[in-house]
């Protein structure tokens, strides 16, 4: 059975902010276990959604990409600083 | 000229002085040209090589709008010294199949790259994107703009994403390919852009497309799925060219070697003894090959290209799990599918990959690649996973296991045995 989009997206948006205060980035396997029954691929299409809707964002190391919620953990001005302009 | 500053960088001027021209002279004058970028980053080079350690940090949330690759976040860990470099992302362009570009895509591309980033580029990545070196995080989107609208090219792949195709030069220019290298490849870059541009997967997966066995762009070693060209049929042989090579007429290796002298040909030593399996002998004057012996090494192919071709039932022979040492060292891809033609729309080739993606994408570890997976869950269970026929091509090293496990459901009867009746045949 398909799995409603938009459910699928509050159950990861909600499972990803519980954990990010935890920890701020999280692979797309951890996000895996927002919804047990839902399909890898139903996942990372709500998720990559959800990045488009600007709920959740992308971290790449360039090896491996992870994904973070917005506020949460160093932003990338605190970690790099801000370009001078 | 534009004011640059140039830091003082004895050890790096160190390697100028070979004989090989230096990426350091390269950068140098580019910097001289009004790049402060490049002249920044060989002062942090500089630092890195009095300190011995690397003073970048690489990563971040930076990236284009709906993409989730194709830009590396990279900054200096000492912007104070190196302000240019503060921020220094690259971009990896997705490189046209088999690198075909014109001069004024080149000069294009460069004139941008000039204007929005630190003019470096290097030409190509291992996965064979264009690679654009240095830009800050504000014109990441302006440079996909351009890239997008003007150039007509798109990112590349980064992350744990499906990594851009490549494929070798194909029928374009080889007459040995087996396969429309190029038009699987940008069949695939089309097919998958999803998984291209959005991370999918628990880390990086390749696909590379050469022409023939001779695999000019090493898919057997580097890429999670190689689709290499093969053919079905006999060798093309034409008798009157090997005469020829033999008489000294037609040079051996299309003329390759030939500043030394080697001797005359000889067909038996060159040819004939190092078929690895031995398939080849001389009738008289005549050249034959036991065709059903032949395991496709290309080497007569390669040393009388004008005697030897491939067959003309051609298509691909699919390996997976090439991948280089990171975790239990570096892997050549293992065969699953001996042949499998490779015609549009490639259906049958693309059932296998999504058979593969969902194995991968519910059972691999983050960070695990499809190689290790084999390693970690077995070649059967790929095999299982694949729905694939088990064939004595996939062994790997002949006996160095003596066991065969069978599932439960393959034995008759199963595991479960009637204890009394065996013991009325066999004593305790």
């Amino acid at each position: 059975m398909a799995v409603d989009m938009e459910e699928l997206k509050q159950k990861i948006l909600e499972f990803a902010t519980k954990k990010a205060k935890h920890k701020s980035k999280m692979y797309i396997k951890d996000l895996y276990k927002a919804d047990p029954n839902a399909k890898p691929r139903e996942v990372k299409k709500a998720a990559n959604q959800l990045v488009q809707e600007g709920k959740l964002e992308f971290f790449s190391s360039g090896s491996t990409t992870m994904y973070g919620v917005p506020g949460f953990g160093k932003s990338e001005e605190d970690q790099f600083g801000k370009l001078e302009e | 000229m534009a004011d640059v500053k140039k830091h003082d960088t004895p050890k790096v001027d160190e390697l100028k002085s070979g004989p090989w021209p230096s990426f350091v002279d390269d950068i140098e004058q580019k910097g001289l040209s009004g790049k402060q970028a490049c002249l920044d980053l060989l002062g942090q080079l500089e630092l890195s090589y009095t300190h011995k350690e690397t003073h970048w940090k690489h990563g971040g949330i930076v990236g284009v709008f709906g993409y989730g690759g194709g830009v590396i976040g990279r900054y200096s860990d000492a912007p104070e010294k190196f302000p240019a470099v503060a921020h220094f992302h690259t971009i990896r362009v997705n490189q046209p199949a088999s690198k075909f570009y014109n001069t004024a895509y080149l000069r294009k591309l460069c004139d941008m790259w000039d204007h929005r980033g630190s003019g470096m580029t290097n030409l190509h990545g291992s996965t064979g994107d264009m690679v654009l070196l240095g830009t800050t995080t504000d014109q990441l989107e302006p440079v996909f703009y351009d890239l997008t609208h003007q150039m007509g090219v798109d990112l590349g792949g980064s992350g744990s994403n499906l990594r851009t195709p490549s494929c070798c030069i194909g029928k374009a220019r080889c007459e040995w390919s087996c396969l429309d290298t190029q038009a699987i490849c940008y069949d695939l870059t089309q097919t998958y852009q999803d998984e291209l541009h959005r991370p999918a997967f628990p880390y990086k997966f390749k696909f590379k497309v050469s022409g023939c066995p001779n695999d000019c762009v090493a898919a057997i070693a580097r890429s999670c799925c190689s689709i290499i060209g093969t053919w079905k049929d006999d060798i093309r042989i034409d008798q009157e060219a090997v005469k020829a090579y033999i008489g000294g007429e037609l040079k051996p290796n299309g003329g390759s070697h030939s500043d030394r002298d080697w001797g005359p040909f000889d067909i038996q030593k060159e040819v004939i003894d190092l078929c690895p399996t031995k398939c080849m002998w001389m009738e008289g004057d005549e050249l034959k090959i036991d065709n059903r012996e032949c395991t496709r090494c290309m080497h007569c192919i390669n040393v009388m290209p004008d005697a030897l071709r491939p067959g003309t039932d051609t298509g691909a022979t699919i390996l997976v799990g090439a991948k280089a040492p990171i975790l239990e060292g570096a892997q050549m891809s293992t065969l699953a599918i001996p042949f499998i033609r490779m015609e549009p729309p490639y259906d049958e080739f693309k059932e296998f990959v999504d058979k593969i993606w969902d194995w991968w994408m519910e059972e691999g570890k983050n960070r695990e690649r499809f190689g290790e997976l084999i390693q970690r869950q077995s070649l059967q269970e790929f095999i299982r996973r694949a729905e694939l026929k088990p064939i004595p091509q996939m062994v790997k090293e002949p006996r160095s296991n003596p066991y065969v496990f069978w599932s439960e459901d393959e034995v008759e009867g199963g595991w479960k045995r009637d204890i009394k009746e065996f013991r009325a045949r066999h004593a305790a």
